[in-house]
């Protein structure tokens, strides 16, 4: 026998103790230790208990009656039948005593019936010794004992009819459930142990100490001892009754092997089950108070209580393991606070957390507790503690400013410093001033509580001792050796604390190791090196654990080594907090960390080695006396330990501050530098993302919100990810969107193995998009739901290329969510999916799935609870081709295979495979206006070869280069300039070069590692729409051939009428653009009508804002592009009142225009808030024919509201600027127009887009409509314009 | 509407929904004492968990705990049982001065 080794579990069978030979082969306990019976009383223990209180139910009586009545009847007794009728009426002990004798009596008449009918005596409150006697009686004449050999199982259905039909059963009979499982396991337990029991009494006969005892009890309990006496629990059963009654079912015919003694003996296992069952639920139910009652912070419940009356705010300090995040909460639910938040820095911990308290304070399946983050919540009206994100509770204050819909708030991890965390705390300082009622509590471990008790006026503070044992600290610090390579670092002194352990500590003593190393490289090192050492000594097992590794791999660290065997775990920082291993006992402490830092001037990520903190060196420390003594060894000095800094760096300090700076402006903080932050972040990284977000069009140049703003801190993502979404859904763009900034937003799914395993470079190879990282993103995320929804195992699939699929599941849910957030605010069409309908098979499929899947997950629930054990051979990572998806994967895929439309998605996802080129440069830009100015422009001397480093320039940082993960590090020859004659340009042909096909590359981010800056996840884009259409400034010279934007990239147009075309397009485009945002944002706001999510005048306006990008898009201007250094940009300028033809432009400003001013520093006119017309020093030849130009006046019709007007170049720009801009003249137009093929639309269903060849227009008509439009041009009546003829029909 | 139930022997502290034989929420489930009983908070379709009873001899209220109370054919806290040790017969004599033992 085996059973579960889930120590609960254990602890609950020990419960039930007393002495077997039936042992468990894994914890040695028998679960039937309780089940101590008598050989003898085996016929006894089919016992038919019926309580004589039911009798007085008078339903029941007469029910009962009744069959006694029958039963009177068989035994020919009938002479009792009126004296058991009456039976009802009695008091309780009298109609015991009576009813047993009765049935007795029948049944001892009814000869050769071996069923012996007994009274137990506990039924009633008060026994009777008579009834002792009785059982005396029944036990003598006993018969043969019954074996336990009977197959219950081959009877399951005829079982059910006779014992499960109540509901409360229902759980038992169930296929599938846990409980039928359980039970039928509990079945063929017992009766082997009934078996065995029955075996060895025939050699010992048991003695009967029933005997032995005199007659001067006064408990009068029953002396001969029956584990029967032991149970308090039966139960009543209808089937069961009628079955004593006839021997059968009314409705069912018994199989014939189901004798009545079988019937009892399962009626016996029933029982002991049903009380098998309530002895475990209560030791659940025990367990959970014990050990809250044993956790270190337990004694402090009541002073954290009364602290928390007296003061507004209280910090609780305790370490790792004092039972603070769970039990605070619960303690000040007890003390009667019922609107309790509870943040955590991490999403994860939210829905743990909750589940956990929910589960200690017995609310598993109530809403008392809940969670809220970012996504997902299940809060009701009935919570009273809320476990949700710092980010989310700050986003709260934006409706609830003063958080009202709150008593108590509870900061858990303040120490660890987030952004959010920092943000809040200021918050809710301001608040608490306000509200008095209001308390708050710190959590925190005990680092730098000084801090923040004094922030908050020298609040009390709580001190919780954690639960650690003793650690032995050794300093061993690595003694440089001057010939060493210096940049690789040296496994040596590592290898020589592994050799000391295994000298010092007996293999025996189990205990594993866990060194803490900077990053990737070192730990690749030092594993290598390590593992050679295992390899020789056989003692070892070399695992890595870094956030690079694949899910399963960073399972392993988990598993548990065999016995003599150590597991050396050689991981990044991520085991000092993310991760907790068990079992540890020796640590190595490297003492260095590689964080990222934040540059904010070139908005660069930084990736550096450091000294760690005294903090993060006792975190380390600490890790390996969670479960036993341990030792830690650090291989720096004593001093240099003092040295160390105190604390970690808050990430306040170290991250760009938009989303926060923006949230802060929206929740009606208008001034970031003046809010009392706990520890202030730098002026310049404060000021540098102001800059930013005026840059991105989030913040006006007051450093008010803009429509664009608005939105953006509406939604709970990163500001260019928002930027995205909002462009995406306005263009219907959103489905590759959708994906790409999921794919964005999560972990790369290319694991590092992806770069250096050839096999999986050649079958990615495929994936790769030419285009740019995000394509590829794209490409793998759609191939990885084709192979999906063809039913292949997508994760060998993902294993071959190198890509994690853990990824993927995380980015269809996150796609997902993104949708329902642009639906929420309005910004997307359409709400949920229609209901799908399924046909029957379909459905039946799908039940199918979610059975399976409820399996998977049980099995897997306990293949947690015993970890694998681990093999020499692990540390090996291979793919063998017959392993197919594990049950992990299994899991996730019935999963997402039941939360998503698979063949929805797969229609969309072929939908972005058949993409053209002018819908990946839609993408492009779309991804752009997220983007930019995340741009930058290739070096004229790149050589585009594979083997040879690329450098590109951004506005700030120049000579960045393509991190090696990049599609462009592989291919960098689809880079290459276009248009110069197909081989690689020399740098003197590329200077000048008038092409329609430069192009920029876009990136998401900068990092610098050894000390390299790169450029990550790039995307190749076209120059000229993308400059033209996001630059926060367009300056002009005279006639607009030459473009300054952005103070550094300059475009040259061969021809003013060129440069008038692109100009034209850039403002209206612009303007519409603009004017589109602001009615959205309109509609966002007003919430409108729910059928109609998005209002005529945004569509009619986005339909014509697609149709004129996609024409600016496709257009092929011929231009130059250079990048100007800032030298230059300094002297590019006309400057104020210096203007080359200042009587000119004099009299232009005369002339009544009042949008006209002068732009303050560069001169010309400011035409809009970013173009700024002449401004620009011509180079010197031109400049004499600039002036004549500029002034130059010519007939010109507007095209958009199509006036008739004679002006000059500024003249023109500044009126095409009103015109499409919001309430333009020429936007009215526009629209009116397509209001009016909106409504022919409407009007005649029949009516299709129909393009005429010969007038080269687009018109909605119906078949009989285009004959005549046909005919038309056949007759060949040029006076007939295409406009007459959509007005006659 | 839940009362607390409070053990008297150990510190075990619980709400219980209903105290009696024949649960509301289990109609086909009889109890052979009247119990503490609350209905199963770990499970969501049903159930019921006993919690504890009232001790036959002096009617105090304990827990289902092998540390505090015992059944045959009656509850019985322990230290009553111990005190009344010898109207048990052999077996449940035996269990009492072992559970006495692991208590102390």
């Amino acid at each position: 026998m085996r059973c579960s080794s889930d120590p609960a579990q254990r602890s609950e069978l020990r419960v039930l103790k007393c002495e077997t030979q039936s042992r468990c082969v894994g914890c040695g306990i028998s679960p039937f230790d309780s089940l101590e019976t008598q050989s003898k009383s085996v016929s006894t223990s089919s016992t038919f208990e019926v309580k004589a209180k039911d009798l007085s139910d008078s339903s029941y009586a007469s029910d009962n009656g009744s069959s006694f009545k029958k039963k009177s009847h068989i035994a020919k007794k009938s002479g009792q039948r009126s004296e058991i009728n009456a039976l009802g009426d009695k008091s309780e002990s009298l109609e015991d005593t009576n009813y047993s004798k009765k049935v007795e009596k029948s049944d001892s008449a009814v000869s050769g019936d071996k069923y012996k009918l007994k009274e137990l005596s506990h039924h009633s409150t008060i026994p009777t010794k008579e009834k002792y006697l009785q059982d005396k009686d029944v036990s003598k004449d006993d018969a043969e004992p019954l074996d336990w050999n009977f197959d219950f199982k081959k009877y399951k259905f005829s079982l059910a009819k006779i014992f499960f039909s109540d509901k409360y059963f229902s759980k038992i009979t169930e296929r599938g459930n846990q409980e039928h499982e359980d039970f039928w396991a509990f079945v063929s337990r017992y009766q082997d142990f009934q078996r065995r029991k029955l075996q060895r009494s025939k050699f010992n006969p048991p003695f009967d100490s029933s005997t032995e005892k005199g007659t001067n009890l006064k408990l009068n309990l029953p002396q001969k001892y029956d584990v029967q006496y032991k149970i308090n629990i039966s139960f009543l059963c209808k089937e069961f009754d009628t079955f004593l009654k006839k021997n059968r079912l009314v409705d069912h015919q018994l199989e014939k092997e189901l004798t009545r003694d079988r019937v009892f003996q399962f009626r016996t296992i029933l029982i002991h089950f049903l009380d098998f069952q309530q002895k475990q639920k209560f030791q659940k139910l025990h367990k959970i108070r014990h050990d809250q009652r044993n956790l270190p912070i337990y004694q402090y419940r009541q002073e954290i209580v009364d602290t928390l009356k007296q003061h507004q705010v209280v910090v609780v300090a305790g370490d790792t393991g004092c039972g603070k995040s769970t039990q605070v909460p619960q303690y000040l639910m007890e003390a009667g606070y019922e609107k309790i938040a509870c943040t955590q820095p991490r999403r994860i911990a939210c829905i743990s957390l909750s589940k956990r308290v929910g589960y200690e304070t017995l609310n598993e399946y109530g809403s008392q507790v809940a969670y809220q983050v970012r996504f997902e919540k299940s809060k009701t009206a009935a919570t009273k503690v809320l476990f949700l994100t710092e980010g989310l509770l700050l986003r709260q204050m934006t409706t609830d400013p003063l958080l009202e819909m709150y008593s108590v708030i509870v900061i858990d991890e303040v120490h660890e410093r987030h952004i959010f965390t920092d943000f809040l705390l200021g918050v809710l300082k301001c608040v608490l001033m306000q509200r008095k009622d209001l308390k708050l509590v710190l959590m925190s471990a005990t680092i730098n509580i000084g801090l923040f008790s004094g922030y908050f006026n020298d609040a009390p503070v709580i001190k919780v001792p954690g639960r650690l044992y003793p650690i032995e600290l050794e300093y061993c610090p690595i003694t440089r050796d001057d010939t060493s390579d210096s940049r690789r670092l040296d496994p040596t002194p590592y290898l020589r604390i592994m050799q000391k352990i295994d000298h010092k500590y007996p293999a025996t003593e189990r205990g594993d190791l866990l060194i803490f190393l900077s990053g990737m490289s070192e730990i690749m090192s030092v594993v290598e090196a390590a593992k050679a050492y295992a390899q020789q000594m056989k003692r070892w097992i070399v695992l890595p654990l870094h956030s690079a590794l694949s899910v399963e791999e960073q399972d392993k660290v988990f598993d548990i080594a065999p016995e003599g065997i150590r597991k050396c775990i050689v991981s990044t920082n991520i085991a000092e907090t993310s991760v907790t291993i068990d079992g540890v006992r020796f640590i190595v402490d490297s003492g260095k960390v590689k964080e990222m830092s934040f540059d904010p001037k070139y908005k660069m990520q930084r990736l550096q080695e450091f000294w760690i903190s005294r903090a993060s060196s006792e975190q380390r420390k600490g890790r390996a006396g969670r479960t036993g003594p341990g030792v830690c060894y650090r291989l720096y000095d004593e001093t240099d330990y003092n040295d160390f800094q105190d604390y970690s760096t808050p990430e306040l300090q170290r991250v760009p501050l938009d989303s926060l700076i923006l949230q802060m402006i929206s929740m009606g903080l208008p001034d970031a530098r003046k809010f009392p932050f706990i520890e202030p972040p730098s002026m310049s990284s404060l000021e540098n993302s102001i800059q930013f977000l005026k840059e991105q069009g989030a913040l006006a140049s007051d450093e008010s919100l803009t429509p664009i703003g608005q939105m953006l801190s509406m939604l709970p993502v990163d500001v260019v990810i928002g930027k995205m979404l909002i462009m995406g859904s306005i263009f219907n763009m959103i489905d590759p969107i959708l994906s790409i900034t999921a794919a964005m937003s999560v972990q790369s799914p290319f694991t590092n193995r992806a770069y250096t395993d050839s096999e999986a470079m050649t079958a990615r190879k495929p994936l790769e998009s030419d285009h740019g990282d995000p394509f590829t993103l794209l490409n793998a995320f759609d191939e990885w739901i084709q192979v999906k929804t063809q039913g292949q195992g997508t994760r060998k699939w993902s294993k071959r290329r190198g890509l994690e699929e853990q990824r993927f599941y995380e980015m269809t849910k996150l796609k997902r969510q993104f949708g329902d957030l642009l639906r929420d605010h309005h910004l997307l069409d359409g709400g949920e999916p229609t209901q799908r309908y399924l046909s029957s098979e379909q459905r039946r499929a799908q039940h199918g799935e979610r059975k399976r899947l409820a399996q998977l997950r049980r099995d897997k629930m306990r293949e947690r609870k015993r970890r694998k054990v681990l093999t020499l051979e692990d540390e090996e990572y291979k793919i063998s081709d017959e392993e197919g998806d594990g049950k992990e994967g299994d899991i996730k895929d019935l999963e997402f295979r039941l939360s998503n439309d698979l063949s929805q998605l797969q229609e969309t996802s072929n939908k972005s495979r058949s993409f053209t080129l002018r819908d990946v440069n839609l993408v492009k830009i779309i991804l752009c206006s997220g983007l930019y100015p995340q741009v930058s422009i290739a070096d004229d001397c790149n050589t585009y070869k594979r083997d040879s480093e690329q450098a590109f320039h951004t506005k700030n940082k120049p000579f960045l280069l393509l991190h090696p993960t990049s599609t462009f590090a592989a291919n960098p020859d689809v880079l290459m300039p276009k248009d110069a004659g197909g081989k690689r340009p020399a740098p003197s042909d590329l200077r000048g070069l008038m092409s329609s096909k430069h192009e920029l590359l876009a990136y998401v981010s900068l990092l610098e590692t050894n000390n390299k800056p790169y450029l990550v996840n790039t995307m190749r884009v076209p120059a000229l729409q993308t400059i033209t259409l996001f630059s926060n400034c367009i300056d002009t010279n005279s006639d607009c051939t030459r473009l300054l934007c952005d103070g550094w990239l300059e475009l040259k147009f061969p021809d003013p009428e060129t440069a008038e075309k692109v100009v034209t397009s850039v403002l209206t485009l612009r303007s519409t653009w603009y004017a589109l945002l602001k009615v959205r944002l309109q509609d966002t706001f007003q919430g409108i009508e729910e059928e109609r999510r998005v209002s005529p005048r945004a569509k009619q306006l986005e339909r014509l804002l697609a149709s004129k990008l996609t024409e600016f898009l496709t257009s092929e201007f011929l231009y130059a592009l250079r990048r100007v250094l800032p030298a230059e940009a300094q002297r590019a300028y006309v400057g104020p009142g210096k203007a080359g033809g200042g009587a000119v432009m004099q009299e232009m400003l005369t002339k009544g225009d009042k949008s006209a001013k002068e732009h303050s520093v560069k001169g010309g006119i400011q035409v809009t808030d970013y173009f700024t017309y002449n401004c620009l020093l011509d180079e010197a030849s031109a400049e004499i024919w600039g002036q004549y130009t500029q002034g130059m006046h010519r007939h010109w019709i507007c095209p958009g509201c199509g006036v008739a007007m004679v002006v000059s170049v500024l003249e023109r720009l500044q009126h095409q600027a009103a015109c499409s801009g919001d309430g333009g003249e020429g936007l009215k137009a526009h629209e009116a127009a397509e209001e009016e093929k909106e409504k022919e639309k409407q009007l005649n269903p029949h009516r299709k887009p129909y393009h005429c060849p010969e007038c080269e227009e687009t018109f909605s008509l119906t078949t009989t409509e285009i004959l005549k439009h046909r005919k038309s041009h056949a007759v060949g009546t040029s006076g007939t314009t295409s406009n007459d003829v959509q007005r006659n029909t | 509407m839940s009362k607390r139930f409070t053990c008297t022997s150990c510190d075990f502290v619980v709400d219980y929904h209903f105290k009696g034989r024949q649960p509301p929420f289990a109609k086909c489930i009889m109890l052979l004492e009247d119990c503490y009983i609350m209905k199963d908070p770990f499970s969501t379709s049903g159930g019921f968990v006993t919690v504890g009873g009232s001790c036959s001899l002096c009617s105090k209220d304990v827990c289902l705990s092998a540390d505090c109370s015992l059944f045959y054919t009656q509850r019985f806290c322990l230290t009553c049982a111990h005190r009344n040790q010898q109207e048990f017969p052999k077996q449940i004599q035996e269990e009492i001065l072992h559970r006495a033992k692991l208590r102390d």
